[in-house]
């Protein structure tokens, strides 16, 4: 892959987020911290992915905090009810499957705004399940939920190279695969993407389909990681990944990102808090400066896009 | 609709260019069932109440409905409310400005704000979701970073709190007056102005628009500065309404603005929209939420029936638009014209339309005070006859609102309610915010002071703002009682003290002191950073430490937002920023899970853990050694006591000056002052914990 200026810009962001706790702090460079970091943000890594691919395709999914809070009630009610994980596993990812399926439905089939469709399925999701547990949590879970009965030892490195694996596998297939260049296509130019033969309302369907089968094997990743299922978790999920999507370079208005560009906003927001806990800077101040940091980071991109329009 | 060049478009098109009509019907639904589901809904105090809880909403909806107009969004909206709060509270009590000085301050700020996210926009040709997205976060941001999260400003003089609490000639609220304003102003810019033209053409095609001489740049800056203005306002009105004034303000405002303009027919896409169709989405909306509570149904359905009705109305109107153009597939590039209509819509008609909707309310109001005095009398009558030992004696309605509803906490709570209210017979209705949000917590009592219920009990998100809705109770003759969390002393009759914060609190200091042997670092990780009560825990813990324990030192207080799966970071980052911490204190429910579970992970046996949370969360942890303890009173017998105390209150039983009650199961229980004590809190170890369920 080719790195970009947006690319190159993140990378010297990073880097200087890495070097801060070099001077004068410990413990942050231990395998310990660092393996705690990556296993804390694969879920929002593996929902960034969905995420990117959806805004590529020129829409936005503002229920997925909600879609992932359902598909972990969904995974613990069908694991506490004896199946065998395979099929818990499978039955999570139709979940998310189904409720992608509808997000699609709304936009693509009856023409709804991504923004507003997924609003409402937010809403409805998020009370719902309010309605369906009263706030309870799923508890007493079969001891083969918490990381998928491996232990958490040899869980965790099979959990990073199933993500990596994932991750490799997507940004390969939307780089290098027609169907994966089609929502460049969609997302670029709607009619034009329909003249030359794509079916855009299908590309909008799948992206939206994809994204809820990511949304449940985000929530997987997430969930098995306990021994129960917090029934009000997910809050805000969806702001947090399409911050780290759009630091990534990927563009909102559809057409333009790359996943490598993802991975590094991911990496960038989510580092940032355990940084500033480990300089003892005052958590008060955290929001601020994550705010701070998407707006440097899009108006460097008018300067990136500047110089790029030079050559 | 969109051919309304070629001939006269219908009477429909002419009159609701944006599919008003959906609206004014679901409206119109709405009005008839809750009037049949709903106690006192169809009431001119009800009317102008619910104009109330739509000002705040309202404000933001109108200037956002310009943002959208012009196929822009504004996330910020919620967040400025919150800065604006901040700065007012802090001019005028930090610095000490006249409040109404404060206020202009803030108005400014908002512009100020609106303009930061209009330049990056249109200078930097950034898009809207993007720089609002950070401002969304910066904003409030700020406003944490400034005040701690936790500093709150109270006191405000009653001139102020007029604005918001106050009625103009006994039944109309203040803060309308400041709603109506803005919206006529706002649609004289918006149908009447160049401007307004303007903002349309940006929407449509602002490329177009460039050509056609209107400055874009200029144009759409505008909308966004008065969209910062129209926030800041709504952080003014907040302030007055609830009486404080805290980082907290307006989160979450921005998606229900945003659904109402949306839902009121403009397009998020740009160029289709009115504001009076934002009025009636928001009418739609506050109607269902309101009308939903009165006929005392939880919260979780008002969000579910919005849902849906938002993707219901939206759409019915692309299906209806679509099926138009079906029919006109021949002049396909006409379609963009669909706005002609409302172009075209006359001053008299909007007039008339207007006209027709206040006609019509005031007529359902009118009908509806005969209706309400009839049927009162036909139950003053009926109960008369069912009186003399008839076993049918009405069952008193007792209303409680938990700080925050799916917190675990809450939950084990209701349990001991529910047991109360089927021994002793009371009608129970229970509701509380998503959150711990002080407004939307005195929005519910509001309704049940419409509504009608018998006593009020209430577990307090901020003492100062719930104070000021529950003395309306008491004057509207509801009996009061708080529990968990208390109000002003004057606002309500008993507290039920399952526990004072400074008995919390210093327990939580004692019990983490005797876990690292009264000498060592300690980190508290705490809900959010805003959240009144446990602030107020957290304040008696410092307090406790610095007086007893000395050589104890508190390094870090972290928000873990109520969620486990932060607390559980939280603890991890901790105790490695940290390594010599020797005891974490997390005072939030799913915190004590979260930290638990980090600390297992992590294997680190040398740290200990205490906390507040429930048993049932707490359990394995506690068995396999990962936390020590954990502190809280029995919350079923906290449920169980609160039923009894109002029952007592309002069969008389309990009384001002009583020195005990008689707590069925519980035995007597010791009232001290106006406070009922339930004792103190129990601590929960691994010893003990087979023996508790909840």
């Amino acid at each position: 892959m080719k790195l970009g200026p947006r690319e190159i810009a993140l990378l010297g962001a990073i880097a200087v987020l890495f070097t801060l706790p070099l001077i004068g702090v410990s413990g942050f460079y231990t395998t310990g911290n660092l393996r705690n970091l990556i296993i804390d943000n694969l879920p929002i890594l593996i929902a960034a992915i969905g995420m990117t691919v959806v805004i590529i395709a020129g829409q936005i999914d503002i229920s997925i905090g909600s879609q992932f809070v359902v598909c972990g009630v969904v995974s613990g009610l069908a694991a506490k009810s004896g199946l065998p994980m395979p099929v818990v596993i499978l039955t999570t990812l139709a979940t998310g499957a189904f409720f992608g399926a509808v997000n699609g439905l709304l936009t693509a089939r009856f023409g709804i705004p991504a923004i507003i469709a997924t609003l409402a399925t937010m809403v409805i999701l998020r009370n719902g399940l309010i309605r369906a547990t009263k706030g309870d949590w799923i508890q007493n879970l079969p001891s083969n939920y918490q990381w998928l009965g491996l232990g958490q030892s040899a869980a965790q490195p099979v959990y990073i190279l199933l993500v990596a694996g994932l991750f490799g596998v997507a940004a390969w297939a939307l780089r290098s695969t027609a169907a994966g260049r089609s929502f460049y296509a969609v997302g670029c130019d709607h009619e034009a993407s329909r003249r030359v033969g794509i079916n855009p309302n299908l590309v909008i369907f799948a992206s939206f389909a994809l994204m809820g089968v990511l949304a449940a094997t985000a929530a997987l990743f997430n969930f098995t990681r306990y021994p129960s299922i917090e029934s009000n978790a997910g809050i805000g999920l969806e702001l947090k990944v399409i911050a780290a999507a759009v630091v990534g370079g990927t563009s909102i208005t559809g057409g333009r990102g790359t996943l490598l560009g993802t991975l590094l906003g991911v990496i960038l927001m989510g580092t940032i808090g355990t940084v500033f806990t480990f300089l003892h800077v005052n958590p008060a101040w955290e929001k601020a400066i994550q705010g701070a940091v998407i707006l440097a980071a899009v108006v460097s991109d008018t300067f990136f896009r500047k110089a790029e329009a030079r050559g | 609709m969109a051919d309304s060049i070629t001939q006269r478009p219908s009477a429909l098109a002419r009159w609701c260019p944006n599919s008003e009509w959906v609206l004014l019907a679901v409206l119109a639904l709405e009005v008839v069932v809750f009037s049949f589901t709903g106690s006192n809904f169809l009431s001119v105090g009800n009317a102008f109440e619910i104009t109330r809880l739509a000002a705040e909403i309202g404000l933001l909806a109108f200037g956002l409905t310009l943002v959208v107009k012009t196929g822009g969004i504004d996330l910020s909206v919620g967040s400025m409310m919150g800065l604006s709060a901040v700065v007012l509270g802090a001019a005028w009590s930090a610095v000490g400005l006249p409040i109404w000085i404060a206020a202009l301050l803030v108005v400014a700020l908002g512009a100020a704000g609106g303009a930061l996210n209009g330049v990056l926009i249109t200078k930097l040709n950034v898009p809207p979701l993007i720089v609002t997205l950070g401002t969304f976060s910066l904003y409030r941001g700020i406003a944490e970073a400034a005040t701690g999260g936790y500093v709150s400003y109270t006191g405000f003089p009653s001139s102020f709190l007029f604005l918001g609490q106050g009625y103009i000639g006994g039944v109309i609220p203040t803060q309308f007056l400041l709603f109506l304003l803005v919206f006529v102003l706002l649609w004289l810019v918006l149908h009447r102005r160049v401007w307004g033209r303007e903002i349309t053409a940006i929407g449509f095609n602002a490329a177009g628009a460039r050509y056609a001489g209107v400055r874009v740049g200029r144009g759409t800056l505008r909308t966004y500065v008065v969209c910062g203005i129209c926030a800041a306002l709504a952080g003014i009105v907040y302030v007055a309404r609830i009486g404080q004034a805290k980082a907290d303000a307006g989160s979450g405002y921005e998606l229900l603005a945003i659904s109402a303009v949306v839902l009121g027919g403009t397009s998020i896409a740009g160029g289709r929209g009115t504001l009076h169709g934002t009025l009636l989405g928001l009418l739609c909306l506050v109607v269902l939420q309101n009308g939903l509570r009165i006929s005392s149904q939880p919260s979780e359905i008002a969000g579910l029936a919005a849902g849906l009705i938002l993707l219901a109305a939206i759409g019915l109107n692309q299906l209806w638009s679509r099926s138009q153009l079906a029919a006109l597939v021949a002049s396909f590039k006409k379609t963009n014209l669909s706005s002609d209509g409302e172009f075209n819509m006359k001053n008299s008609q909007v007039a008339l339309i207007i006209g027709a909707i206040i006609a019509g309310a005031v007529l359902i109001a009118a009908s509806n005070m005969f209706l309400a005095r009839s049927l009162t009398q036909q139950f003053a009558r009926g109960s008369e006859a069912l009186a003399p030992g008839g076993p049918a004696a009405k069952r008193l309605v007792l209303a409680m609102t938990p700080k925050a509803r799916a917190d675990p906490y809450f939950i084990s709570v209701k349990d001991g309610v529910d047991a109360a209210a089927e021994e002793f017979g009371v009608n129970i209705l229970w509701d509380g915010p998503t959150d711990p949000d002080p407004a939307r917590q005195n929005e519910i009592i509001e309704a049940w002071i419409t509504r009608g219920v018998d006593v009020i009990a209430a577990s307090a998100v901020s003492p100062d703002a719930i104070s000021t809705v529950l003395r309306k109770a008491q004057e509207r003759g509801i009996k009061v009682i708080t529990w968990d969390a208390d109000a002003l002393t004057d606002a309500r009759s008993f507290f039920v003290n399952q526990a004072t914060a400074q008995g919390i609190g210093h327990t939580l200091a004692d019990e983490g002191a005797r876990l690292a042997n009264r000498t060592g670092k300690y980190a508290i990780i705490t809900a959010s950073l805003t959240d009144a009560n446990l602030n107020e825990w957290i304040k008696f813990i410092r307090e406790r430490m610095a007086a007893e324990y000395p050589q104890m030192k508190l390094v870090a207080v972290h928000p873990s937002d109520g969620l486990r799966d932060k607390a559980m970071t939280e603890a991890r980052n901790i105790t490695r920023a940290h390594p010599d911490v020797k005891v974490i204190i997390a005072v939030a429910a799913p915190a004590v899970p979260g930290a638990a579970e980090g600390l297992k992970q992590d294997g680190r046996r040398d740290v200990r853990l205490t906390g507040l949370s429930t048993p049932n969360l707490s359990r394995e942890y506690l068995k396999e050694g990962w936390l020590d303890s954990v502190i809280l009173w029995k919350t079923v017998d906290l449920g169980y006591l609160t039923v009894l105390a109002a029952k007592g209150l309002h069969d008389g039983t309990l009384v001002p000056g009583a020195t005990s009650i008689k707590a069925g199961k519980l035995g007597p229980i010791a009232i001290e002052g106006d406070n009922i004590l339930l004792g103190q809190p129990f601590i929960f170890n691994k010893d003990n914990i087979d023996q508790f369920h909840f």
